[in-house]
């Protein structure tokens, strides 16, 4: 029993911190700050000179659904950040939490990468993972430093030749791939079966996205199967979409506040996480 | 060769016994695996779902046979010691399928799940060794 105690507290609990990241100094994200515009703010949409951001609220398939569409000057406002700075296993915090600490305008969860041991792990053009997950499941999400999205198998694409790129986040599977719909409703992962919340992050052209975040698992809201989340991208003119840690995990957040209603099913409030995608200085 | 020693009374009852423990661990895994489900949100796991098989295969149906077959072999004073390195397998093995599938169906994993399949097979082996040789010498000593 001593030894299931043990793997179970490992696997779940026990922190292990591997790398901690330098956050940029304070002078340079000054200097930065003070070169954009003032932004026009709503209450559901940003705009300045670099970062424009607008986010509607949908209903589909009796599902609550959030669409960002983002739009930016540059590809280095795309950020990723650690929780509480550190790359390492089950070091957590909530998606809003890790926004703040960086300032984000707009932020989802990432990859849950601290929850596993495989699945490549390349942010802000570091590399901190390159091991790849079992074949089949693979799927993994690579942002360049163009900004411009594209799904590769980790199987068959070694972290060596994606060293040279901005993200690499490791969830999926991939939902669009250019301008098709790669999944079918029988295309589940193990950890993305049928309506679920979601979060996902899609590109239509050079440097414009469309985030999407799903409720689920509610009376209000079931959420989405892959296939739905898929469509739900192509039909807004995405070539590429890729499908992010889902279920209790599933948070957007902007300007300082929550957008959805995040839940595993059992209760409600934002479900700590290892990682976020932020759109910010 | 110490582990050939014999007792002086075999228990055949105990063999019966054993096997209907390991039923009742089959249907408890299968119950485990199916209240788990109810709270996995659609997701399975595969070494969950199945993991039954080692108490029921491995287990009763083992000891069915060797209460069918080779039930004299309890006179052996090494049968104990068979017993409890081949019930540790299995539990092993059973107890790593449960957690395969927990970390399965939560989207994580460990290294040391590889750890409690090395060990579980490994005293399945030396079990099942053990009772090959046991069978044997049971059979040699009745011609």
């Amino acid at each position: 029993m001593g030894a299931v105690a043990f793997v179970l507290l490992d696997t779940f609990a026990i922190q292990k911190s591997l790398v901690v990241v330098e956050p940029e100094s304070a002078m340079v994200a000054n200097e930065t700050a003070a070169s954009q515009s003032d932004p026009v703010l709503t209450d559901n949409s940003y705009e300045d000179d670099n970062i424009k951001i607008s986010i509607e609220t949908v209903r589909d398939d009796d599902s609550t659904i959030y669409v960002a569409d983002i739009q930016v000057s540059d590809p280095s406002y795309i950020k990723t950040a650690f929780a509480n700075n550190i790359y390492g296993r089950n070091i957590k915090a909530t998606t809003s939490e890790i926004a703040e600490a960086q300032n984000a305008i707009f932020a989802i969860n990432g990859d849950y990468y601290g929850f596993r041991d495989g699945g490549y792990v390349l942010r802000n053009g570091v590399t901190y993972r390159n091991t790849a997950r079992s074949a089949g499941d693979d799927d993994a999400l690579v942002i360049d430093k163009d900004g411009n999205l594209s799904v590769v198998s980790e199987n068959q694409t070694s972290m060596e030749s994606l060293s040279n790129n901005w993200q690499v986040l490791s969830f999926g599977p991939g939902l669009v791939e250019n301008g098709q719909i790669v999944v079918d409703s029988s295309s589940e992962v193990s950890q993305s079966m049928t309506s679920n919340p979601r979060t996902a992050i899609g590109q239509i052209s050079d440097l414009h996205y469309i985030v999407i975040v799903s409720d689920g698992r509610t009376s209000e809201s079931t959420g989405l199967s892959l296939l739905q989340l898929s469509q739900e991208f192509q039909e807004r003119g995405c070539t590429t979409a890729y499908n992010l840690d889902g279920g209790g995990s599933s948070t957007m957040y902007f300007n300082g506040e929550v957008v959805n209603n995040p839940t595993d099913g059992k209760s409600t409030g934002e479900r700590e996480v290892s990682d976020i995608v932020y759109f910010g200085y | 060769m110490f582990i050939l020693d014999t007792k002086i009374k075999s228990n055949k009852k105990k063999i019966l016994k054993t096997s209907l423990i390991y039923l009742v661990l089959s249907l408890s895994a299968i119950i485990i695996n199916y209240v788990y489900g109810l709270f996995g949100h659609g997701v399975h796991s595969s070494y969950m779902t199945w993991m039954f098989l080692y108490p029921l295969l491995g287990g009763a149906v083992l000891y069915l046979l060797i209460f069918l077959l080779v039930s004299e072999i309890t006179g052996f004073v090494a049968y104990r010691m068979f017993y409890n390195i081949y019930n540790s397998g299995i539990a092993t093995l059973t107890i790593g399928s449960l957690l395969k599938g927990i970390f399965d169906i939560a989207g994580t994993s460990s290294v040391y799940i590889a750890v409690f399949y090395a060990i579980g097979e490994l005293f399945v082996a030396i079990g099942l060794v053990m009772l090959l040789v046991l069978a044997v010498n049971l059979k040699k000593s009745q011609v």
